[in-house]
């Protein structure tokens, strides 16, 4: 009984914190994780998924007129150019194919971006699964081409309307759904959150990020590089890239929240600056809460970004000061998808621009020769209306 | 009354145990404290009083919207603790469950806050998101400090965890019927799993046995108690009734008595079917 507290801790954050009737469903998907993601048919298949259908390796492009701009050399990771638009692909055919391995019929999972959503039923449809999506009804709106795509590709879509109908509200929805059928169904978890051993498993489907960030990086300057940045809340792109320069104390490691209009509460998401560990959702973590425990509402124009809570890796890697935990506010990102777009002819997701608004407004933080990778986790279709608003008006 | 003794008292009496669930401050501090003592009096042996949470993943619609509207209230943990302090001294003396999310506890500090309940007058506590294996490091505490921490078995829990939970249960054992979340159901009910839960566990072990998660009718008592349970909870039945009168819920303090009278003689007609 004690191995899966163990080992689903990140010092003191993690754990399982469910209602029992959960309890099997974690231990049997641990169970199976360790069982069959080593198996050499098991990764050839992941491999081949990723490779031929979601257009791994995805290139590290050295953007010379932001490097330019900016006075060192900005390398992007090109997650944006993963089959559906973000890095979200890694890990939904990752856990789809251990659902069907597992004799999983099903398939449910909430989505706020709706990248996340778009990448399980992608792969819900590839593994012959039925997906069914929650989502916050303000995400919803937000999102609204996404929430399209996922239908036109056979998703069912559960609105969430209670509490502020945002991510939050849409993960406690899923998990009671999965009480009632966790037998027969699988909750494909979208970030490094949850309970043990989601924020695991998650970590590892996207760990490929980072090797190929590794390998790609050695092979064009020959050398590592002094500083990655990625944005985040729940933490999986940004451990997708970090993953490997972990035991690299030359790399310094940037994690960008959202900040939202200001850091107060009410206005943020920025859980590393007004938040405290505690527990949501089956995990011990850095979340924004009230004195007495009371969970408060992120806010961020970012829906991807917007979590009251750090996964407990993230959380850990934070405490401990191997990540930095930053922030940037809502202007400044919009700002920063203004930059890029002239700079590199690229419209990133609100989310990405979290880490790109960062690095633009901190340059002086790294050095002319420093090489500096931004994980450029998604692209910014799927926002291009609420963007377009913002610069011209509705 | 403790735990112990209030199971005692039933079993010389030969009834099954009828636990009612409040959260505390739904819609106002005062009805929950009316409520309470109403229940006590038309046959809850145990108060379940719940601290309301802002997320609560184990509870259905009605449980959720009671948290809410508590919280919209201006309720907070130490307002719910006070209200145990204030039951006391207006001489309630049924048996006190807290029930909270992890958050609560762990954001007071799980000994203070433990140390708050008891000398409030709470004799358990009970805390839907801490299964056996978190809350390990809790068991010795609370028994030192002589509060029940309360363990939770489910239709999907594994003999062999069943075994490792009725091993360091304490007080009673909470069975949750179904899968799924609290909320009065009244049709459709699979019943056989919990039935079958109930006899695994009263074959391992003497500890009396709540169930709960669904129990909103005579009948359900009825059925739990005379298949071996040692009672049932009831919580989202009662709150249906009043969320039905929210600008005056005390309406229906009569009809939510009724009730609680009909699920008690549930309890005494399960026990009674029994042999």
């Amino acid at each position: 009984m004690v191995r899966l507290t163990e080992k689903g801790r990140f010092g003191k954050y993690g754990g399982a914190y469910v209602s029992e009737i959960l309890m099997q469903a974690l231990l049997e998907l641990e169970e199976s994780f360790e069982r069959i993601y080593p198996k050499n048919e098991f990764q050839e298949e992941f491999h081949r998924l990723l490779r031929d259908y979601g257009g791994r390796p995805t290139p590290l492009y050295h953007a010379r007129n932001l490097s330019r701009l900016l006075g060192f050399k900005v390398y992007l990771k090109r997650e944006d150019l993963l089959c559906g638009g973000s890095h979200k692909l890694n890990n939904a055919l990752g856990q789809a194919l251990l659902a069907k391995k597992m004799g999983k019929k099903r398939l449910i999972t909430e989505t706020a971006a709706g990248q996340h959503g778009l990448a399980t039923v992608m792969a819900g449809n590839l593994c012959g699964l039925e997906t069914e999506i929650f989502m916050g009804i303000k995400d919803m709106e937000r999102q609204a081409q996404n929430v399209k795509k996922m239908i036109l590709l056979g998703a069912k879509i559960k609105p969430v309307k209670t509490g502020a109908g945002v991510l939050k509200d849409a993960v406690s929805e899923t998990l009671r759904e999965w009480a009632e059928c966790s037998r027969t169904t699988y909750y494909l978890m979208g970030s490094t959150v949850g309970p043990h051993p989601f924020p695991t498993i998650v970590a590892t489907f996207q760990r490929v990020i980072g090797e190929e960030i590794r390998q790609q990086i050695l092979e064009k300057e020959g050398r590592l590089p002094n500083a990655i940045v990625a944005c985040g809340s729940g933490g999986s792109n940004a451990l997708g890239a970090f993953k490997s320069f972990l035991e690299e104390p030359t790399v310094r490691l940037y994690f960008v929240e959202g900040g939202g209009e200001s850091l107060t509460a009410e206005n943020s998401a920025a859980a590393f600056r007004l938040g405290r560990p505690g527990v949501l959702h089956g995990s011990l973590m850095q979340i924004m809460q009230d004195e007495f425990g009371q969970i408060r509402p992120s806010k961020t124009r970012a829906a991807g970004l917007n979590y009251p809570g750090r996964g407990p890796e993230i959380s850990y890697l934070c405490e401990i000061g191997r990540v930095k935990p930053c922030y940037a506010f809502d202007h400044e990102v919009f700002e920063a998808v203004r930059t890029m777009g002239r700079a590199e002819g690229l419209i990133p997701a609100l989310e990405t621009a979290h880490a790109i608004a960062y690095v633009l407004k901190n340059r002086g933080e790294f050095r002319p020769d420093d090489i500096v990778v931004i994980n450029y986790s998604g692209g910014g279709d799927k926002d291009i209306e609420t963007i377009l608003r913002h610069f011209y008006g509705s | 009354m403790d735990l112990e003794g209030k199971f005692r008292e039933l079993m010389e009496r030969k009834e099954g145990a009828h636990m009612a669930h409040v959260y505390y401050g739904d819609p106002r501090e005062e009805f929950s404290l009316r409520l309470i003592r109403i229940l006590a009096e038309s046959g809850a042996d145990i108060i379940e009083l719940g601290i309301p949470f802002s997320d609560p993943i184990a509870d259905g619609p009605t449980f959720q919207a009671a948290c809410e509207r508590a919280l919209k209230g201006g309720i907070t943990p130490t307002k719910c603790i006070d209200g145990i302090r204030r039951l006391r001294e207006e001489g309630l003396e049924t048996p006190i469950v807290v029930t909270t999310y992890f958050n609560i506890p762990y954001a007071m500090g799980f000994e203070k806050f433990l140390e708050e309940i008891k000398n409030a007058g709470a004799h358990g506590i009970l805390v839907p998101d801490l299964p056996a294996e978190e809350a390990k490091p809790f068991l010795k505490l609370a028994r030192r400090m002589g509060l029940h921490l309360i363990l939770h078995v489910a239709p999907t829990t594994s003999q062999e965890r069943l075994k490792g939970i009725l091993a360091e249960a304490s007080g009673f054992v909470y069975l949750i019927s179904i899968e799924g979340v609290t909320g009065a159901r009244f049709k459709g009910r699979k019943e056989c799993s919990a039935m079958e839960l109930i006899k695994a566990v009263k074959a391992q072990s003497p500890i009396p046995i709540m169930v709960g998660f669904g129990i909103s009718v005579r009948e359900h008592a009825e059925a739990m108690v005379s298949a071996g349970a040692d009672g049932v909870v009831v919580g989202s039945a009662y709150a249906r009734i009043y969320q039905k009168s929210l600008d005056n819920p005390y309406r229906k303090i009569d009809e939510i008595a009724r009730l609680a009278r009909e699920i008690k003689l549930g309890c005494i007609e399960g026990y009674r079917n029994r042999c």
